[in-house]
């Protein structure tokens, strides 16, 4: 059990009538590789915002190190070490690279409140700022706008931003997604190369990327689980071949 | 106070901070329009009030993106501060000016806490309504404010040696100046530290700063408060100089024309303030002088103004004036 880094357990979601998660059960022990797959409308991203807080959950439980985090807002739950990227970028699009890194960094090691001194007077910062432009190759572009940057390199600030939280548990909504296929490998390197301590659940349609990167796999269709196991298992699942797999809907 | 051996990243993080000469030429501008017009020193010292009033606003709306049609609220609150204490005997100005300043923060947290749980629209009402029942409430409560016609007044010299010169309005000038470098200093400072920072994320982009765990709520808080607190000694220092108020301090016009000043001006940078204002002022008098009073064509100039900002200069005045200078670099290259 305290291998177990995030739990759901039962977790319910309605938009009025309709359904979104139903009864979701989940875990993801510490340093693991773990994909979430499913169709279109699965309920992946939904499930994603209601594990980060993103959404309040209509019942059930998510569960942080053991500790009941439900009530708890979005931005406490980071503090508790989840840490995730968004499908479409939501980066601070008119900051530079930098900036969008220091805003994360300072906020993450408690200096974000300080009125004291000037931004980027406390060299530990500066410096964590530094090692995570350094680790995702983001350096060249350190002074240039998010906007001015290709996608591709947006998607690696996101990552970048969800680092300097230093995370035990990161969510990565589709972190290739929109990026280019010539500029993938860099992403998909990037990710291979996170630290192993940090348990990772990734939302990705790519299933050379899924096979490739994950050790365990969750495939979601109509807001629930249809199936849980390792890579070779899920391959050879009738149902998931059925719903999924076998639709050829690589996204 | 920064390390010896600075880095990149260091560096350019801290060149916001960074004094540069050209932010020296409105206090320039400032302090030669004392002498060049001495006729013109009540709307010239009148301006100088708008503009720390302005400055108020735009560390909400440019820097926090909490845009408010009531900022008069803590103006006004503010200035009854400092001219009932004057009126009730306690005329010693500087004590008025810190009263104001604490009241006026004070009302921003209480009022803040309410209404920053509401954006957009509802904001803006919410803080319209707050402001135009201050302004009734004000009128009715004749016993304490004199009603429409308000409370004549008089503070002590300041520092018990410069007294309030309300003829040639220098010492006001002076005074009014004083108070307005000092808390656009303390303005500078906040925007351009940590605090400020995230601020301006919290602008950019509210959701991704409740992804890195950034507690939006209370920053949004702390900096209206300190807005309110500031808008309160503007308005202080606004009641000062003229030695008398009267319910208009809490009007929604003048809260509405501040924001259109930092509009104009451009806001999230505080000079934005300085130019909006003058540019604001200047349009009002010079459409007045040569179109008359009759008629409020000014409002018409002003309106064409907004739309033009609004439509072709989006980063205000002050966003003309940089794409001037950066023109006139590259070409020098």
């Amino acid at each position: 059990m305290s291998d177990i880094v995030l739990q759901t357990r039962g977790l319910y979601k309605t938009f009025g009538a309709l359904v979104v998660a139903r009864d979701i059960d989940f875990s993801l022990a510490r340093g693991a590789r773990h994909a979430l797959i499913g169709p279109n409308g699965a309920g992946k991203t939904t499930f994603i915002n209601l594990i980060s807080g993103a959404l309040p959950a209509t019942r059930g439980d998510v569960f942080l190190g053991g500790d009941n985090v439900t009530r708890l807002a979005e931005a406490l739950r980071v503090k508790r070490g989840l840490a995730r990227t968004f499908q479409i970028n939501r980066l601070f699009a008119g900051l530079s690279v930098l900036e969008n890194l220091y805003l994360a960094v300072s906020e993450h090691m408690g200096a974000a409140n300080g009125m004291l001194r000037p931004a980027g007077a406390r060299p530990d910062v500066v410096a964590k700022a530094e090692r995570l432009l350094e680790t995702l190759k983001l350096k060249d572009d350190a002074g240039k706008t998010v906007a001015e940057l290709p996608y591709g390199r947006q998607r690696l600030v996101e990552i970048a931003i969800a680092l300097a939280l230093e995370p035990k548990v990161l969510l990565l909504d589709e972190p290739a997604a929109g990026v280019p296929s010539g500029e993938s490998h860099i992403l998909l390197d990037a990710i291979d190369a996170l630290p192993r301590d940090i348990a990772i659940l990734i939302i990705e349609h790519d299933m050379d990327v899924v096979f490739r990167f994950a050790d365990t796999i969750t495939v979601l269709a109509n807001g629930a689980v249809l199936a849980n196991g390792k890579p070779e298992e899920i391959v050879h699942n009738a149902e998931v071949r059925a719903v999924y797999l076998g639709e050829g809907n690589h996204g | 106070m920064a390390a010896p051996a600075q880095g990149l990243a260091a560096r350019s993080l801290l060149s916001h901070h960074r004094f540069r000469w050209v932010e020296a030429i409105p206090w320039v501008i400032a302090i030669a329009v004392f002498f060049a017009f001495p006729g013109y020193r009540l709307l010239a010292t009148q301006i100088l009030v708008l503009i720390l009033f302005a400055i108020s606003l735009d560390l909400i709306v440019g820097y926090a993106g909490i845009v408010s049609l009531g900022h008069t609220a803590y103006f006004g609150t503010g200035a009854y501060t400092a001219a009932l204490l004057a009126s009730n005997g306690w005329t010693e100005p500087l004590s008025g000016l810190v009263l104001a300043l604490v009241l006026g923060a004070l009302f921003g947290l209480v009022t803040g806490w309410v209404v920053l749980r509401t954006h957009g629209l509802t904001l803006l009402m919410l803080t319209m309504a707050a402001t135009i029942m201050l302004y009734e409430l004000a009128k009715d409560l004749d016993f304490i404010t004199g009603g429409f016609d308000g409370i004549n007044f008089e503070n002590d010299p300041i520092l018990g040696v410069l007294p309030f010169d309300v003829v040639w309005y220098s010492s006001n000038y002076w005074y009014a100046l004083f108070f307005l470098f000092a808390f656009f200093c303390l303005a500078r400072f906040i925007v351009h530290s940590p605090f400020g920072r995230a601020l301006i994320g919290i602008r950019e982009n509210v959701e991704r700063m409740h992804a890195i765990g950034s507690p939006v709520k209370r920053r949004k808080l702390t900096i209206y408060v300190i807005s309110a607190g500031i808008a309160g000694v503007a308005g202080a220092i606004w009641v000062q100089i003229q030695g008398n108020i009267t319910p208009a301090v809490y009007e929604f016009e003048l809260a509405a024309d501040v924001l259109i000043m930092i509009i104009l001006g451009g806001t999230g940078r505080l000079y934005g303030a300085f130019l909006g204002v003058v540019a604001f002022k200047i349009l009002e008098n010079v459409t007045e002088t040569v179109l008359g009073t009759d008629e409020p064509y000014w409002m018409l100039a002003i309106g064409l103004a907004l739309v033009f900002t609004v439509l072709f200069a989006p980063r205000g005045l002050l966003g003309i004036f940089e794409d001037i200078i950066k023109t006139v670099n590259r070409r020098a290259r």
